[in-house]
């Protein structure tokens, strides 16, 4: 039979590195594939190149039977394959209708037939089994409503192969397992599904055959039936250990001090945290922890469970229900302001926007945060601390002139450690997100040793990272963020599937 | 984008767009059928030729440079300030009303009569800034429906009606207010011509506003607001209220403009006032790439371009041509694009 | 009041302008182009009307030119923004300047005098004393709320103005899309300058449109930048107009010497409401953001 998308031994490299290395893959016409891996492994890459959005640097995709041409998005959708991002594509203050129509609309005099476009997309919605309000603002549906739309978007448009983008990453439990039962009523109508998603339940749930990918290759395919949760999360997270990771990291580095397993006092305590993200959907529900001074407590959870939320709770640009202390005192986080001046420092995600003034220089940036206090600016001293810091970062281009905005994403991100870690007051908590997300190895030692400093010099650290063999290699304790609570702590050292399992779901009561 | 403008490169983008536009003017003139060189040779003779036209571009050129530094500053915080006209005209009242009522010295009258045309354009900037921050109203249309509500209050009611010159009796001229005191008029520099203290106090404040933002910890707070407001708030950076000292500042600019304009020349706030200078000031700040140094050089410029315009009379062109110039400059320095490539092959890039 | 009635008949008098104009604002907004050069398109526009029936006779003829003056000036701030990239406020503004300065500099050259143009043709007014163009533009915002709304071309110029790229992943070609609307939105302009120095006064005055296209802009914000709400906006800012002339008259505002309080009152008033009658009002989503097709 043959296979509604077939992808042939694709390379894709980015900047010398190869994203996807030598992936081949077969959806046959009704059968669901999930496709499981962590952050980075490649996914999305594979899922642009099949819908044509990128170019593979070699191989090539096929959609039942018939190569495709490359990078060609209009050729993709005629040939029937429909995309549904992660983030969607839908423009909020049209109908549901509208949205599905646009760019092909029926048109009856020269004006939009909507009564035909109103009756064929209830019809596309109906025929798979989807409810949809098909008048009602995009924007005014809830999340998983907007995801129906989006799936509609491409059937209607005659989608024989879906694409599913981490669909459930937006999703609550019931309506991840409706959309799981959604799915299998479309393959039964012969349309072959790619099911890409880090949830181990729903995978199981949902899937035909899995495969997992890891640094760009595929490194298990199976029918569903013949693994279990267990297997896919170790080949997901790999079979690492500590000594193996340093070792990629060279001579160069000094072999990291063991850790100081003693008990540390808790400084930073929070108890009961509830917020909300956004979208206004809980993001933190009853999050309680606490880090220790002298401690580097790694949060580890896929992208989406509430890590960000929590980071601007604790860095006061996000307002949260519970309580909050540090060194005992409360109400420390209500304004970036007050946490600055409790001595809370944050290395933030979205570093172009939270951290940075990019039309600023290198020194300028350096100095934000640590500039209040004095009415005058001390350019020597400025100039001073800033050559300081970027020698002992290895800022390039080493110029403290330099704007911002021209700097690479690692140097940029070298720029905001160096200033939060290092810029100022010694800190008595730090919040780092993604520290050393885009930073070659080199440049992420260094900030990995700038983190371990500011933990000697006793302040709490805590590090949310989707990277977990960076939270092994720093975090004295790791703690499993799912679904805004805490799956469960384990030490560093931790067996991969017990992290897995904590990371993907498992191991979680369900509400 | 807008940070863009301002740029290492701002200087030449500036000057390439002056001399495009001066050429375009050239063929413009051309098209007429008079003749571009000998008007511009009328214009540069205007600006420049002697005490009593250095004189003219001076005074000019020290409002121009006001409303420049307004708008500049605004813009420091991210806003633009197309209201420094009506700020402006408040400071002209302000400084016609104390130049007028208040008996004093004229080394404690100047000084007050200025300081009030400042407070009078600080509280009307300080009206956009207060709706930007709580009440979301984008500053270019408020501080536009501004200017307009000053210029009719002002012009409509204010000099025509209750602050109107009086002569004998109960005759209302239609002149204007009454004229300042002797003690209010600004001191002249030079034997021959108008040019008085203004264009020092400008220079001043420039050369106040540059070191503002080079070496205070304000300074840097604003410019931190104004490039990056997200990263200035996570740096607990209080970024409303400096919104809204930013926009203070810039309306008290300019509404020294207005108290230099009413001190220096006009002696009193006349029937007829009709500047423009306060939307120059938008392209002195947009030309002189939003920083104090380009801004008075600019200011200077365009205060020449003004200057030497009413001479372009006597070849039959309309003053009203330096606002051609004007505008032309501004519309080519907007998109630095254009002349990106052609700055390229200047500096000798491959 | 006699002046209440007096102005309400006076209202298709001011309004057309104003109406065409906000309108031009709306459909370049909603496409995701900011326009604050209405005042400058206006100004060409009135002037092009001017001399196109000046120097064909025809005061149809002058209005035809009228909006193709607007367009020609909307082509530069499209240039500028669509293809360069630049600073939509700034091309706006930039617009503005040059207009003013050209068509001063225009009035003089062609006509010889800096006031006022010579008188040109007006339109055909009927027995209330409204030309067909009146009419017209009180049906215009009907009419773009209709295009807007059922037609393709409508929809996929509110999805370029909210989420481009969402339209552009379905074969909706964003920017000449964008440009088009820019180029409708000067033609408006422009024909509101039109309808200002041909359709009412039959002439140029070298101060037209003389703040109308800021208050045009205005009427767009307070019209949640849609055609019926702009279209509502604009006749409520043409009757306060009326109403505070009217005012002025009938109260000797000028023996007073307060005229300048009732000339005040419309500007406060939209101010007014913009700052507390309308809540936080959102332009589309995309407005004034540069649409980079390759990027992120």
């Amino acid at each position: 039979m043959t296979a509604a998308l077939e992808l042939r031994d694709i390379v894709k490299r980015f900047g010398g590195a190869a994203v996807v290395n030598g992936v081949s893959l077969a959806i046959a016409p009704g059968e669901v594939l999930a496709l499981v891996g962590e952050n980075g492994a490649g996914k999305s890459t594979l899922v642009n190149i099949a819908c044509g959005l990128y170019r593979p640097d070699r191989g090539a995709v096929r959609a039942f039977g018939q190569p495709l041409p490359e990078g060609d998005t209009r050729a993709a959708i005629d040939a029937g394959i429909g995309v549904v991002h992660q983030h969607f594509m839908l423009v909020g203050p049209l109908r549901v209708w509208e949205n599905v129509v646009l760019g092909k609309e029926p048109r009856r005099l020269g004006l939009i037939d909507r009564a035909r476009a109103r009756r064929e997309v209830a019809e596309a919605a109906a025929r798979s089994g989807l409810s949809l309000d098909v008048d009602a603002p995009v924007e005014s549906i809830g999340v998983a409503q907007q995801q129906r739309v989006e799936i509609v978007k491409q059937l209607w448009r005659g989608a024989r192969v879906l694409i599913l983008d981490e669909p459930t990453a937006v999703l609550s439990p019931r309506e991840a397992d409706e959309l799981v039962a959604t799915v299998r009523k479309l393959a039964a109508g012969g349309r072959g599904i790619l099911f890409i998603s880090h949830k181990l339940r729903e995978v199981m749930a949902v899937a035909d055959r899995v495969a997992v990918i890891r640094r760009g290759k595929l490194v298990l395919e199976t029918p569903a039936r013949e693994t279990n949760a267990g297997a896919l999360a170790e080949a997901v997270v790999g079979a690492r250990v500590a000594g193996e990771v340093l070792a990629e990291l060279g001579a160069a580095a000094p072999v990291t001090a063991s850790r100081k397993p003693q008990a540390t006092s808790p400084l930073l305590t929070a108890t009961d945290l509830h917020c909300e993200n956004d979208r206004g959907r809980p993001a933190l529900r009853g999050f309680s922890f606490h880090v220790g001074a002298g401690e580097i407590l790694g949060l580890a959870g896929v992208d989406g469970n509430g890590q960000a939320e929590l980071a601007e709770v604790l860095t006061g640009l996000r307002s949260a229900r519970g309580t909050l202390r540090l060194g005992g005192a409360e109400g420390w986080a209500r304004s970036p302001g007050a946490a600055r001046e409790a001595g809370v420092v944050h290395m933030p995600e979205d570093r172009h926007r939270r951290a940075l003034c990019l039309p600023m220089t290198v020194e300028e940036n350096l100095a934000l945060g640590h500039h209040a206090g004095a009415v005058l600016v001390d350019h020597a001293a400025r100039r001073r601390t800033a050559g300081e810091l970027i020698a002992s970062f290895d800022i390039r281009p080493p110029d403290p002139l330099a704007r911002a905005g021209d700097l690479s994403g690692g140097n940029q991100q070298k720029l905001v450690a160096a200033r939060e870690l290092r810029g100022g007051r010694p800190p008595r908590l730090v919040v780092a997100v993604q520290p050393t997300r885009g930073l070659d190895l080199g440049a992420a030692h260094r900030v990995h040793e700038a983190l371990r400093a500011a933990r000697d010099a006793g302040a709490a650290v805590l590090v949310a990272s989707l990277d977990l063999d960076e939270l092994r290699l720093l975090a004295d304790r790791i703690l499993v963020i799912y679904d805004g609570r805490p799956a469960g702590e384990a030490a560093p050292d931790a067996s991969d599937e017990e992290l897995g399992r904590l990371l993907l779901g498992q191991g979680v009561a369900r509400a | 984008m807008r940070k863009r403008l301002f740029a290492a490169g701002a200087f030449w983008s500036a000057a390439l767009a002056i001399a495009a536009s001066l050429l375009v003017c050239l063929f413009a003139i051309l098209a007429t059928g008079k003749n571009p060189l000998v008007g511009y040779g009328y214009m540069i003779e205007g600006a420049l030729g002697g005490l009593r036209p250095l004189g003219e571009t001076g005074i000019k050129g020290a409002v121009l440079i006001l409303t420049g530094l307004s708008v500049a500053v605004a813009f420091s915080v991210g806003l633009f300030n197309i209201g420094a006209e009506g700020q402006l005209i408040w400071g002209a009242l302000a400084a016609a009303v104390v130049g007028r009522a208040v008996d004093l010295p004229g080394p404690l009258l100047v000084p007050l009569a200025l300081l009030s045309a400042a407070a009078a354009g600080a509280l009307w900037g300080l009206v956009p800034g207060l709706l930007k921050v709580s009440r979301g109203v984008h500053e270019v249309i408020s501080t536009i429906l501004l200017n307009w509500v000053a210029i009719h209050l002002v012009h409509g009611w204010l000099i025509s009606g209750p602050l109107a010159a009086r002569t004998g009796g109960e005759h209302i001229s239609v002149a204007g207010t009454a004229p300042i005191l002797a003690a209010a008029h600004l001191p002249r520099l030079l034997p021959d011509g108008r040019l008085d203290v203004g264009l020092p106090i400008a220079l001043a404040l420039a050369l106040g506003v540059w070191a503002f933002f080079r070496h205070t910890s304000a300074g840097f707070e604003w410019r931190a607001v104004g490039s990056g407001a997200e990263a200035a708030r996570a740096a607990g950076i209080p970024v409303g209220r400096r919104v809204c000292e930013a926009m203070a500042v810039a309306g008290a600019l300019a509404g020294l403009a207005g108290g230099l304009i009413i001190l220096g020349t006009e002696h009193r706030y006349p029937g007829v006032f009709r500047t423009g200078y306060g939307f120059d000031g938008i392209a002195v700040a947009l030309v002189g790439g939003g920083a104090a140094p380009g801004v008075a050089l600019a200011g200077l410029f365009f205060g020449a371009v003004r200057a030497g315009a009413t001479r372009l009379q006597l070849v039959g062109i309309h003053p009203s041509f330096a606002e051609l110039i004007q505008g032309l400059t501004v519309l080519l320095v907007a998109a630095p694009r254009l002349f990106a490539p052609l700055l390229a092959r200047l500096r000798g890039a491959p | 009041m006699s002046a209440l009635w007096a102005a309400l008949a006076a209202v298709l008098d001011f309004a057309p302008p104003l109406l065409l104009a906000a309108l031009g604002g709306v459909l370049s907004e909603r496409a995701g182009v900011v326009n604050i050069g209405l005042e400058g398109m206006m100004r060409i526009g009135a002037f092009a009307a001017v001399t196109g029936a000046y120097y064909t006779g025809s005061a149809w003829a002058g209005i035809a030119f009228g909006a193709l003056g607007g367009a020609a000036a909307a082509a530069v701030h499209a240039l500028l923004s669509l293809r360069y990239r630049a600073d939509q406020v700034v091309s706006g503004i930039a617009l503005n300047l040059v207009a003013l300065g050209l068509i001063t500099f225009l009035l003089e050259s062609v006509f010889g005098s800096a006031g006022v143009s010579p008188p040109v043709a007006t339109l055909p007014r009927d027995r209330f004393g409204h030309s067909p163009l009146a009419y017209a533009a009180l049906l215009a915002p009907l009419a773009m709320h209709f295009w807007l709304a059922r037609t393709a071309a409508g929809l996929r110029v509110r999805a370029v103005g909210e989420h481009p790229r969402a339209a552009a992943t379905l074969g909706v070609r964003v920017l000449p899309l964008r440009a088009a609307c820019v180029l409708g939105s000067g033609a408006l302009a422009g024909l509101g300058g039109a309808a200002l120095s041909v359709g009412i006064l039959g002439q140029f005055d070298s101060r037209m449109p003389a703040g109308a296209g800021f208050m045009a802009l205005a009427a767009m914000v307070f019209g949640k930048w849609t055609p019926l709400g702009a279209g509502a906006a604009a006749l409520f800012f043409a009757f306060a107009d009326a109403l505070q002339r009217q005012l002025s008259f009938s109260l000797r505002a000028a023996d007073l010497h307060l005229e300048g309080v009732f000339l005040a009152l419309p500007y406060a008033l939209t101010l007014l409401v913009l700052a507390f009658g309308i809540g936080r009002t959102r332009a589309p989503a995309a407005d004034g953001v540069p649409y980079e097709p390759e990027g992120r």
